[in-house]
């Protein structure tokens, strides 16, 4: 080293350093100039940071209208002004306040000079101005007010059809309902989203469920009508429902949606699919007939019957009086797994595919015992939807096939029909529902559901409720679960009341057959016309004739006989 | 002697000696800074373009009388003028004007002077000086460098002190830059590194602030508080997205002149500009950088003394960092540390002392045949 001269040695170490210190700046270049092509082409690779500012994007485009399968609006953007102040360049709050106060009556005159005198430079006044209400403001003149375009979403049906179209938040995110499971689309697109539900029909479910829910004093009722072919629900009502404009007034129980994500042991209208399950296995027929003088005792439960008959029924007639040892007695014949099976086979395990975000999920006894078999044929010990028990009726009535209800309007679903679905009865099974669900009304339980001309059939259901593990006895769900027309159904109308109380008209009942089937023989009675279908008196109790033969009692069977 | 005529050059040969294509470089990305503090401020020239070019000039005609004065000159200065800027920046700590939170400014009446900013430049006169009169034996003996590491602990403990991080790394990383190109030995810049690694911990618990602490955090995961302290660096990566490959067209940045990007026209100014000129934009204005650095590093090559390469590598390493530090903090690759991209940013001492730096550079260049005569 000391035979290199100094200077020498410093040029040699000084080149070979700044060599090696540019190569270190060009890889530091090469990192920052990486880093910015990947930030301008591929946006940082994280798209988080970069979806932040689209908001104004959502304000840009405004929010798709909903609407019912015949246009009608159910949800709509409305461009509306909304008002707020800067205090401080407020002089006199109280002259303010005052004419503010005869603009916006409804808005507390001492609340606003307080809000008015409180020195911040932003406060809102209103966020949802008429044009008029905004336009008078204005005029005010007070440098102090000012103004911004706000999107509102409006549902001129209101509470009618709160808990399906559901509501969105004040940013116009969908947050329940239509809303929200369809919340990118309503947001992407422009045009408007189709239902399959007919208000004039959600009307008319509403109207009759809210007259029975006040002569029953119920807490609350559920209605559904779905087209049995295509499985569009065309009506759906939860009650107590809301206003969905202000979903935050609202108490829990009235944004709760009952006909979806309510599950309830509903009784004995499962005795429809109990009985089916064991038609369809050829268990029994319409002349077996069963013991059902005494109580059923299975170690420590007893099966009782409501309508009792202490005598040997028939198949129908187990059917119509509603007998659940007749029905537990059927359900036997099926073994230890035969009703599981075709519960689970009617989507009764699994939440109903429904587009909507709110789907109850069922209850049902794990591990399937057999004490499960009986109790499970007259609806006790597991809990579906409304919406389950409507779909499955469906299929009953349908010819056999388990179609996947719609809410939103597709033409092709509507258009295909049945074929998409699942069979799970043959042809023949369902006609012989449809024939004991029209002596049920001609004869048995469900009378009250009579529509003259439109030939409807059903079976009624009065559960108790089961709180904390104990059935109720004065707590109840009365549901009627019904087609119509029963020659060709074309719909299932369920309509079920939650805690009726006896009334005076009732005699003292609070059963299925006197809450429930009033509402659907008034649904039926105003939503056929509606629909084209004509009222054929000569065909009431066409599907009963030749059933008398099964009765003991079947005065009104054999009068319609007679008759014809 | 060739050299001894450049010893002796009259005032129009040095004038003529300045690498005037050098210059017009600089003045290009000036000018790139004027356009982008034009289009921050809405297209007006008002409040910082028309400022930033009256700065220019006077910077340049700054530059144009360093680079005449004679490199041994400024060799003799060399340790005064860090002995002055070190007692400026002890002028700042005992009295100075507050400004953003850290007391960082001198007001001199028509600028407001940030030695810190003069400090990088004093400390690598100071330290080309130190260097280049040792012999490659003392630069290799640990106990020698005592004395440098001595020397730069003050200004850094100093300007530590404002508080200012992003101007005491760089400080520290130009000096290791300076020591690197002496030709201290490499396995010394290993323990260095070692020692830094183990300090982190250390420093994290006793010695960061709080504020500090949280630029750190929000570096390493900026989404997680996207409107507080995230919000520089998330607002700074949309900008530079949305801009694309081509960019939104001048004055048409809505990111940056919408006010989301704070402190567009000093700190995140490159966002600005490549929001509104796109990824190409972004990748010229770092070509023209690339550009004037690789010409700066060949004419350090030229200069005949170990002064004045050291001065000239220690000069555009400066300038180096400024760039990558404040590239990589706007793009995410490195802490928000307040560092402004140099002859782009708003700011007055930052121009004036790194186009003063400039003139070291230039000084350096136009007397690189000076031998060592007098330079010991």
């Amino acid at each position: 080293m000391n035979a290199i001269p100094r200077p020498i040695e410093n040029i040699r170490i000084a080149k070979s350093r700044m060599g090696f210190a540019v190569c270190l700046f060009l890889v530091g270049y090469l990192a920052v100039g990486l880093r910015l092509a990947d930030l301008t082409l591929l946006r940082g690779g994280d798209g988080t940071a970069i979806h932040t500012p689209q908001k104004p994007a959502i304000a840009q485009s405004r929010r798709a209208d909903i609407t019912d399968r015949n246009g009608t609006l159910l949800a709509s953007a409305l461009e509306m002004a909304a008002a707020y102040a800067d205090t401080t360049l407020i002089k006199e709050p109280s002259i303010l306040a005052n004419d503010i106060h005869a603009i916006l009556p409804d808005e507390n005159k001492d609340k606003l000079v307080k809000k008015l005198s409180s020195g911040k430079k932003f406060v809102w006044l209103r966020r949802d101005l008429t044009p008029k209400q905004e336009y008078a403001l204005n005029a005010l003149g007070s440098p102090a007010i000012n103004f911004q375009s706000e999107d509102r979403r409006i549902y001129p049906a209101g509470a009618l059809t709160a808990h399906i179209v559901g509501y969105t938040d004040i940013d116009g995110i969908g947050i329940a309902g239509i809303e929200k499971s369809f919340d990118a689309s309503l947001r992407d697109k422009n045009a408007p989203l189709q239902l399959t539900l007919d208000l004039r029909v959600q009307h008319i479910l509403r109207n009759a469920l809210q007259k029975r829910m006040k002569e029953f004093s119920a807490v609350g009722a559920t209605g559904i009508v779905m087209d049995v072919h295509t499985g569009e629900i065309i009506a759906m009502v939860s009650l107590p429902d809301f206003d969905p404009h202000k979903p935050g007034d609202a108490k829990s129980r009235q944004r709760f949606s009952t006909a979806t994500l309510g599950v309830y042991e509903m009784g004995s209208t499962f005795k429809l699919f109990s009985t089916a399950a064991a038609l369809e296995a050829k268990q029994v027929s319409f002349s077996t007939s069963f013991d059902t003088k005494e109580p059923i005792r299975y170690g420590r439960f007893s099966i009782n019957d409501y309508h009792a008959k202490r005598r040997r029924l028939t198949v129908p007639e187990i059917f119509i009086y509603s007998s659940n040892i007749g029905t537990a007695r059927i359900a036997q014949t099926l073994g230890e797994t035969g009703l599981r099976d075709f519960y689970a086979k009617l989507g009764f395990f699994t939440p109903v595919p429904v587009d909507l975000p709110e789907r109850g999920k069922p209850l049902y006894p794990r591990p399937w015992k057999d004490i499960h078999t009986l109790t499970g044929s007259f609806g006790h010990g597991i809990a579906v939807t409304p919406l389950h028990i409507t779909r499955a009726a469906a299929a009953l009535v349908n010819g056999g096939i388990l179609v996947t209800p719609h809410i939103i309007k597709d033409n092709a679903t509507s258009l295909s029909p049945v074929a998409q679905g699942l069979r799970v009865v043959s042809a023949d099974t369902s006609e012989a529902m449809r024939k004991l669900m029209s002596l049920t009304v001609v004869e048995g339980t469900g009378g009250k559901a009579k529509a003259a001309g439109y030939d409807v059939g059903g079976k009624t259901g009065t559960a108790e409720k089961n709180i904390k593990g104990r059935y109720v006895r004065d707590k109840l769900i009365s549901s009627f679960l019904a087609a119509f027309p029963m020659r060709e159904p074309r719909y299932v109308v369920l309509a079920s009341l939650d805690e009726p109380k006896p009334s005076k008209n009732s005699h003292g009942y609070a059963t299925g057959g006197w809450t429930g089937a009033p509402v659907v023989g008034e649904v039926v009675a105003q939503m056929a016309p509606l629909y084209g279908i004509d009222p054929d008196f000569d065909a009431d109790g066409m599907m009963t004739r030749g059933m008398e033969k099964y009765l003991k009692e079947g005065k009104n069977v054999a009068a319609l006989s007679a008759h014809r | 002697m060739p050299g001894l005529a450049r010893d002796r050059m009259s005032l129009v040969d040095r004038l003529f000696a300045i690498n005037w294509s050098f210059l017009l470089l600089l003045t290009m990305i000036a000018g790139i800074g004027f356009a982008s503090l034009y289009s921050a401020a809405g297209g007006h020239f008002d409040p910082w373009a028309g400022k930033q070019m009256a700065r220019f000039a006077l910077g340049m005609a700054g530059l144009i009388v360093t680079a005449m004065i004679d490199i041994r000159i400024w060799r003799k200065l060399a340790y005064p003028f860090f002995g002055f800027v070190c007692l400026l920046l002890l002028w700042v700590e005992l009295k100075g004007h507050i400004g953003m939170g850290a007391q960082r400014w001198i007001n001199l009446g028509f600028m407001q002077l940030q030695p810190s900013e003069l400090m990088k430049v004093a400390t690598v006169l100071a330290l080309a000086r130190l260097f280049s009169g040792a012999t490659p034996d003392d630069v290799r003996n640990p106990l020698f460098l005592l004395l440098p590491l001595g020397m730069i602990a003050v200004p850094v403990g100093l300007v530590l002190s404002q508080p200012d991080l992003g101007t005491a790394l760089t400080i520290l990383m130009v000096s290791g830059a300076m020591f690197f190109l002496a030709g201290v030995s490499y396995w010394m810049f290993g323990l260095a590194l070692a020692g830094v690694a183990a300090a982190v911990p250390l420093s994290w618990m006793f010695l960061l602030r709080d504020y500090q602490k949280k630029r750190v955090e929000t570096f390493l995961n900026p989404e997680s508080d996207p409107l507080g302290s995230g919000y520089h660096i998330t607002q700074s990566k949309i900008a530079l997205g949305s801009g694309g490959i081509t960019g939104k067209g001048f004055l048409e940045g809505t990111q940056s002149r919408l006010n989301f990007l704070p402190e567009k026209q000093t700190d995140f100014i490159f966002t600005l500009f490549t929001e509104e000129w796109g990824m190409v934009g972004g990748l010229g204005l770092m070509a023209l950088f690339i550009l004037l650095l690789a010409y700066g590093y060949v004419m350090a090559f030229q200069s005949q003394n170990q002064f004045g390469r050291l001065l000239s590598a220690g000069i555009l390493s400066n300038f180096f960092f400024y760039i990558f530090v404040n590239t990589g903090m706007v793009m995410g690759l490195l802490p928000v540390v307040g560092v402004p991209l140099p002859l782009v940013s708003y700011g007055g001492t930052v121009m004036l002392s790194v186009l003063f730096g400039f003139g070291l550079f230039m000084s350096a260049y136009v007397h690189r045949d000076t031998k060592r005569q007098g330079m010991d």
